[in-house]
C-alpha cells in the first residue's frame, strides 16, 4: 500500500503520458499496416501541432480552441501532402518511401524552427489547467489529468470508428488484405491515403494537447518519432489495441520505471522492444 | 501565333532573369554569410575580428542570445570599437552543446582567422572548443561556462568556475534548512561541476545529503521534459530543501512541475540560472520566493550597473541578465587589452595582455581574474523571485561568499 502510494503520482503521470503517445502513434501503426510505408514524418506532424498552439494558445480557452483546430488541420494537410508525395513511390519499396519521408521530415522540420526561431517554445495554457488539484493526499497537475480525460475519449472514439463503421471495416480490411479490398471495388491507395490524413490529424492533435508535456522545439519530432516506433514496434505493426497498451507501457517506463529502477531506466525501453521482437519472431505472424 | 510566341518567349526571359537573379540572390548570401572580406585578422584599417561563439538555437537559445546582445550593447556604447580598433564581429551558432559547437568554433578560427574568441554557454562546449584554441594559439574570453580544465595559459572567463555558485550558496543552505537537502541537475559536463559545486562544500559544512546513497540525482539531458519521477523520488527522500541547477528550457519545465507536484511546499534553492531572464517570464507565479545564488542581481546599488541597465533597458524589455553581464565585460577586457598590447596585436601579445590587466570595474562591482584559474575572483549575491512592483524580479537578499583564485 505505502509503496502505491508514495509511486501513485508518477504512475498517474505514466498513464497520462501513455495516452498522449497513443493518440501521436495510432496514425502511424495505421499508415504501416495499410500501406506498408514506414512514416519518418511522422513526429513531424505532431510538432505542427505543437508549433500552432505556441502560436495560438494565449492563456484563454478560445485560444486553446483555435490551437486545437488549426494544429489538426495543419497537419492532416501535412498527411495529405505526404499522401501525394509518397504514392508515385509505392513500387519502389520500403526503402525508398522511408527515405522521402525521412528527407521531408528533416526539411519540416528546420523550416518549422527556423519559422519559430530556433528555440523550445512556451505554450499558454488557460491558468486552469496549469494548476494542480489535491487527490487522495497527492498533488496533481490539472493538465495531466484533463490530458487523461480527452486523450481515453478519443482513444474510445477512435476504436468506434474502427469498429463500427463502414470506414473502419475498409481500414480494418486493408490491413489484412489489400488484393481482397481493391477484388471488391475499393482501391487500397486510396483507403491508404485517408488513413495518412486521419493520422496526420490525431498527430497535431496530440502535438497541441501534449504542449506541456513535450513541447515544440527542434528536438521534439525526433523524441515523438521514437517513442513512437517503440509503440508500433512493441504494440504489433498495424495493430490499434496493441499500440493502446504500448503506449500506456512505454508511459510507464518513462516515469515510473525512472522512480523504481532509476539506473536501468535509460535501457527498459529498448531492451522491451528487443525483447518483444525477439518474442514475436517465434510466433506466426498475426495482425489485428 | 507570332503574339503568342512572343509572349512565351518573354515569359521564359522573365524566368530566366528571376532565375538568375535568385542564383545571384543566394551566392552573395553565401558569400557574406562564410566570410567577409579579406582572411588576415588586422583586415582593413586595422579593424580586428572577433568570433562570438553562442546558443542561437536549442535549449540556451535565450541566453545565447543574451551573450550575443551583452557584447554588442558594449560595443555599441563605445563606437563599435575595442581599443581603438573597428570591430568586425563573426556570430556563429553553437546549438545545444560540443557536437554542434566544435564545427562552428573551427569555421570561426579556420575561415575567418579570428583574433580572439568569446561567448559560449555550455561548460561541455568549452572543453570541445578548448583544444582547437589552443592548437591555432587564440586567447578565450569566455562569458558563460566553464569546466575545470588543466591548461589555462590561453583561457579566460568573466563569469565563474562551474561549481562556484554552490560553493558560494553551501554554508548558507546548511545554516538555514537544518535538515537533509535534495540535489538535483542535468546530466552534463555543466550539470556535474554545478553540482559538485554544492555537494562538495556543502558535505564539507556537515550538511547531509537526502539523495538515497548521497547521491546526486541527474536528470538526462537535453531530452527531459517531464520531471514528476524526479520530484517523486525527492519527495520519498523526506528532504527539508532542495538545491538544483537547470537553465533554459528545463528550467521553464522544472519550476513550473514542482509547484504543480508533491513538493510544492519544500523550499528550492538554486544557481541563479534558474530564474534568470526570459525564463522568469515563463515560469510566472511558479517561480514566487525562489532562492538563487548568482554573482549579479540587475538591482545591485553602483554606478557601473546603473548605466549598464538603463542602457540594457533602451533597447530591450525586462532587466539584463548575468549573461548579458558576463558577455559586455567580456567585450570590456578585450577592449582593455587590445588598447595595452598597442601597435603589434596578435592572438599572442592580446593573450599577455589579458594576463596583465587589473581590476575590471564591471555591473557586478570590481573583479580581476584570479591567477590560478584565469576566472574572476568575486562576491556572490543570495537573491529572491519577488515582485519588484512591475514584474517578477531576482532581488537582492543578501551577499555571500566572494570566491576565486
Amino acid at each position: 500500500m505505502g509503496l502505491i502510494d508514495a509511486n501513485l503520482v508518477p504512475a498517474v503521470d505514466g498513464v497520462a503520458f501513455g495516452l498522449l503517445l497513443f493518440v501521436a502513434a495510432a496514425g502511424l501503426t495505421l499508415a504501416f499496416g495499410t500501406g506498408d510505408v514506414l512514416n519518418l514524418a511522422h513526429g513531424t506532424l505532431y510538432t505542427v501541432g505543437g508549433y500552432s498552439a505556441a502560436a495560438l494558445c494565449d492563456g484563454t480557452w478560445r485560444g486553446l480552441l483555435l490551437a486545437l483546430v488549426a494544429g489538426t488541420a495543419a497537419a492532416a494537410v501535412g498527411g495529405a501532402l505526404l499522401a501525394a508525395l509518397t504514392a508515385p513511390l509505392r513500387r519502389r519499396g520500403h526503402l525508398a518511401q522511408a527515405l522521402l519521408t525521412f528527407g521531408l521530415a528533416l526539411i519540416g522540420g528546420d523550416l518549422l524552427s527556423s519559422a519559430a526561431g530556433g528555440g523550445d517554445l512556451p505554450v499558454a495554457f488557460p491558468a486552469a489547467l496549469n494548476g494542480s488539484v489535491l487527490l487522495a493526499g497527492h498533488r496533481f497537475p490539472v493538465h495531466r489529468l484533463a490530458l487523461i480525460a480527452v486523450a481515453a475519449a478519443l482513444a474510445g472514439a477512435g476504436q468506434l470508428v474502427l469498429t463500427r463503421t463502414r470506414a473502419g471495416a475498409l481500414v480494418r480490411a486493408t490491413v489484412d488484405d489489400p488484393q481482397m479490398v481493391s477484388c471488391l471495388g475499393t482501391d487500397p491507395r486510396r483507403v491508404h491515403a485517408g488513413v495518412l490524413v486521419a493520422g496526420g490529424a490525431l498527430a497535431g492533435l496530440a502535438g497541441v494537447l501534449g504542449a506541456p508535456v513535450i513541447g515544440p522545439g527542434p528536438g521534439s519530432a525526433d523524441t515523438v518519432l521514437l517513442l513512437s516506433l517503440v509503440v508500433v514496434v512493441l504494440g504489433g505493426l498495424g495493430s490499434v489495441g496493441g499500440a493502446l497498451v504500448a503506449a500506456v507501457a512505454v508511459g510507464e517506463v518513462q516515469t515510473l520505471g525512472v522512480v523504481l529502477a532509476p539506473g536501468l531506466a535509460p535501457y527498459l525501453l529498448f531492451a522491451a522492444m528487443a525483447g518483444a521482437l525477439v518474442l514475436r519472431s517465434r510466433t506466426p505472424g498475426r495482425r489485428a | 501565333m507570332t503574339s503568342a510566341r512572343g509572349a512565351r518567349t518573354r515569359r521564359t526571359s522573365t524566368r530566366r532573369v528571376r532565375a538568375t537573379g535568385l542564383l545571384l540572390l543566394v551566392t552573395a548570401l553565401g558569400a557574406s554569410g562564410c566570410s567577409s572580406g579579406s582572411p588576415s585578422a588586422a583586415a582593413g584599417s586595422g579593424s580586428v575580428r572577433i568570433g562570438l561563439l553562442a546558443s542561437l538555437s536549442g535549449t540556451y537559445k535565450e541566453v545565447g542570445t543574451d551573450l550575443r546582445d551583452g557584447f554588442q550593447l558594449y560595443l555599441d556604447s563605445h563606437q563599435g570599437k575595442l581599443g581603438g580598433h573597428p570591430v568586425d564581429l563573426v556570430v556563429a551558432d553553437e546549438g545545444d552543446g560540443a557536437p554542434t559547437a566544435l564545427p562552428a568554433a573551427t569555421k570561426l578560427v579556420k575561415q575567418d582567422k579570428i583574433l580572439a574568441m568569446t561567448g559560449i554557454v555550455g561548460a561541455g562546449s568549452v572543453a570541445a572548443v578548448s583544444p582547437l584554441l589552443t592548437e591555432n594559439r587564440i586567447p578565450l574570453v569566455s562569458s558563460n561556462g566553464r569546466p575545470v580544465v588543466k591548461d589555462v595559459s590561453r583561457q579566460w572567463s568573466t563569469s565563474f568556475m562551474s561549481d562556484d555558485p554552490g560553493a558560494a550558496i553551501a554554508q548558507y543552505v546548511h545554516d538555514t534548512v537544518q535538515g537533509p537537502v535534495f540535489a538535483i541537475g542535468p546530466d552534463y559536463q555543466g550539470g556535474w561541476d554545478e553540482l559538485r559545486g554544492f555537494t562538495d562544500a556543502f558535505t564539507k559544512a556537515g550538511g547531509q545529503l537526502a539523495n538515497p546513497g548521497g547521491k546526486t540525482l541527474f536528470t538526462p539531458f537535453p531530452q527531459t521534459n517531464d520531471f514528476t519521477p524526479y520530484l517523486t523520488q525527492i519527495k520519498n527522500s523526506h528532504a527539508k530543501a532542495v538545491y538544483c541547477f537547470y537553465a533554459g528550457g528545463a528550467a521553464v519545465d522544472f519550476v513550473k512541475q514542482y509547484a504543480q507536484s508533491d513538493v510544492a511546499g519544500i523550499p528550492l534553492y538554486a544557481a541563479g540560472f534558474l530564474t534568470e531572464g526570459g525564463v522568469l517570464n515563463a515560469q510566472g507565479d511558479a517561480a514566487k520566493g525562489i532562492q538563487s545564488v548568482l554573482n549579479y542581481a540587475p538591482d545591485l546599488d553602483n554606478a557601473t550597473n546603473r548605466s549598464f541597465v538603463s542602457a540594457w533597458q533602451a533597447k530591450h524589455s525586462g532587466p539584463p541578465t548575468t549573461y548579458a553581464m558576463a558577455s559586455y565585460d567580456a567585450a570590456a577586457v578585450l577592449d582593455q587589452a587590445i588598447a595595452a598590447a598597442g601597435k603589434n596585436l596578435t592572438p599572442e601579445t592580446l593573450n599577455t595582455a589579458i594576463g596583465g590587466l587589473g581590476q575590471i570595474d564591471s555591473p557586478r562591482g570590481t573583479w580581476e581574474f584570479g591567477k590560478n584559474t584565469h576566472s574572476p575572483v568575486q562576491k556572490w549575491y543570495l537573491r529572491q523571485v519577488k515582485s519588484d512592483g512591475r514584474a517578477l524580479s531576482n532581488l537582492t537578499v543578501q551577499d555571500l561568499a566572494t570566491l576565486g583564485n
